[in-house]
């Protein structure tokens, strides 16, 4: 790559260079949604040489999609959208990492996907998506890149961008209202999703280049019918801030919960070798058999809320007990506190009794 | 006094006009007064999500509006 004439044009730009190349090289960004607006963003990054890039989209290409999705041909209906992408993507630009996510994004997988990214680019079609995606973005503290379009007629802006207003600052969730239509039930001009994910993708490139001035805080409108453009102003509300970091903590610990709790002996012995984890015993100090290994503190039960008092939420907690009674109940508490990464061994310290003795 | 509203995607659907100009008594009225006039004219867009923007700035319902000011009827898009 080093001697391929790639990038020279806009390494030309002072504003750019090869620093900027090679930030350009380093950047992680997630594209959600591989349709109308997700098909130029992801050529735009890739040819611009963004270094690694995820496509999530559980969709199937339709032949009804190729007057606007431009990444696709006739021969690739019936085809995944993500795989597809992939493919057309990897053929422009080698050099590009890419990472498939052949599903919706949802509230089950929504962490776990958006984890190695810098950036989330939401090119998707659905309201109730984009509050998530702003959400997970809010909790995460990753910008998000914003377009949407309705007919002749798009929108864009930059959310949660170095701690600057969301979406839901721009339109607050409201219950009950009428559904917003799509493109499938109100139809769209096929060019306008690609001028609307152009300039997503160069909103993309300027966060990364830190150059020009971001549309945080702004809300580019764009009328194709009448070619007007204007910027609408918006500013932070803390109510609304709190709303999306509520929902959005809300789904990280649902997923926490379900993928912790209750430790066999096994993932038990495992956390207790990992220092990010503070390992508590609760039970009280006289009890048998010790348990030494070297995260492990004594906290009985009746102790334990001044403890944890001096700790962060966020902390990864393990507790054990004699049976996993008491550590359930602690783990209930602990909880209710607010603390977010908890588990117990399931069967107390008796279950791995003969594992200590013989070691 | 006199405002231009324009209204933006599904509103222009509702309202079937992309903009218009209102002659009003009141010489100085908020946000949330305007939006309860216009969703009496306009019944539909009690049931629609959207935000108000004043001289190209978002609003808050106790926005004040005053003679020949701009205001934008802006819903959120879905499609993608």
């Amino acid at each position: 790559m080093k001697n391929s004439t790639r990038y020279t044009r806009q390494i030309a730009l002072p504003e750019i260079g090869v620093l900027g190349q090679q930030k350009l090289q380093n950047a992680r960004v997630l594209v959600i949604g591989a349709g109308g607006l997700g098909c130029p963003v992801l050529q735009n990054l890739a040819a611009a040489g963004v270094g690694s890039i995820g496509i999530v989209d559980g969709d199937i290409v339709e032949e009804t999609n190729l007057h606007r999705q431009l990444l696709y041909t006739l021969k690739d209906c019936g085809k995944s959208k993500a795989a597809t992408a992939v493919t057309v993507i990897k053929e422009l630009n080698p050099n590009v990492e890419v990472r498939v996510f052949p599903e919706f994004f949802n509230t089950q997988n929504a962490f776990e996907i958006v984890s190695n990214y810098q950036i989330i680019v939401d090119c998707t079609d659905t309201i109730s998506v984009r509050y998530l995606i702003n959400d997970v973005s809010l909790v995460k503290k990753v910008p998000v890149v914003y377009a949407s379009i309705y007919k002749f007629e798009g929108q864009v802006s930059v959310f949660n961008y170095k701690n600057g207003p969301s979406y839901r600052c721009l339109f607050p969730q409201k219950e009950g209202l009428n559904a917003i239509p799509n493109c499938v039930t109100s139809g769209v001009l096929g060019i306008l999703p690609n001028t609307l994910g152009a300039l997503q993708a160069t909103e993309v490139l300027k966060i990364i280049l830190e150059i020009g001035s971001v549309l945080a805080g702004k809300l580019l409108l764009y009328d194709a019918l009448q070619y007007q453009t204007q910027i609408i102003d918006f500013t932070k509300n803390p109510k609304e801030i709190e709303n999306g970091l509520k929902s959005g903590f809300l789904i990280l610990n649902k997923d926490s919960d379900k993928v912790v709790i209750a430790l066999t002996e096994e993932t038990f012995l495992e956390k207790c070798r990992q220092d990010h984890c503070v390992v508590i015993d609760i039970r009280e100090v006289y009890e048998e058999p010790k348990f030494n290994e070297q995260n492990v503190v004594n906290v009985p039960l009746a102790e334990l809320e001044n403890y944890c008092g001096k700790l962060d939420k966020s902390q990864e907690i393990v507790l054990f007990c004699q049976s996993g009674q008491r550590s359930q109940l602690a783990l209930d508490y602990l909880k209710k506190e607010g603390f977010t990464k908890l588990s117990h061994l399931e069967k107390g310290i008796e279950s791995i009794k003969i594992h200590l003795e013989t070691k | 006094m006199i405002i231009n509203i324009k209204y933006f995607g599904l509103l222009v659907d509702i309202t079937k006009k992309k903009e218009e100009q209102m002659v009003l008594d009141e010489s100085n009225f908020s946000v949330a007064f305007l939006k309860s006039k216009m969703e009496s004219a306009y019944q539909e867009l009690q049931k629609t999500n959207y935000s108000i923007a004043v001289n190209q700035a978002m609003a808050g319902m106790d926005t004040n509006i005053k003679d020949q000011d701009i205001i934008a009827f802006l819903p959120p898009f879905a499609g993608g």
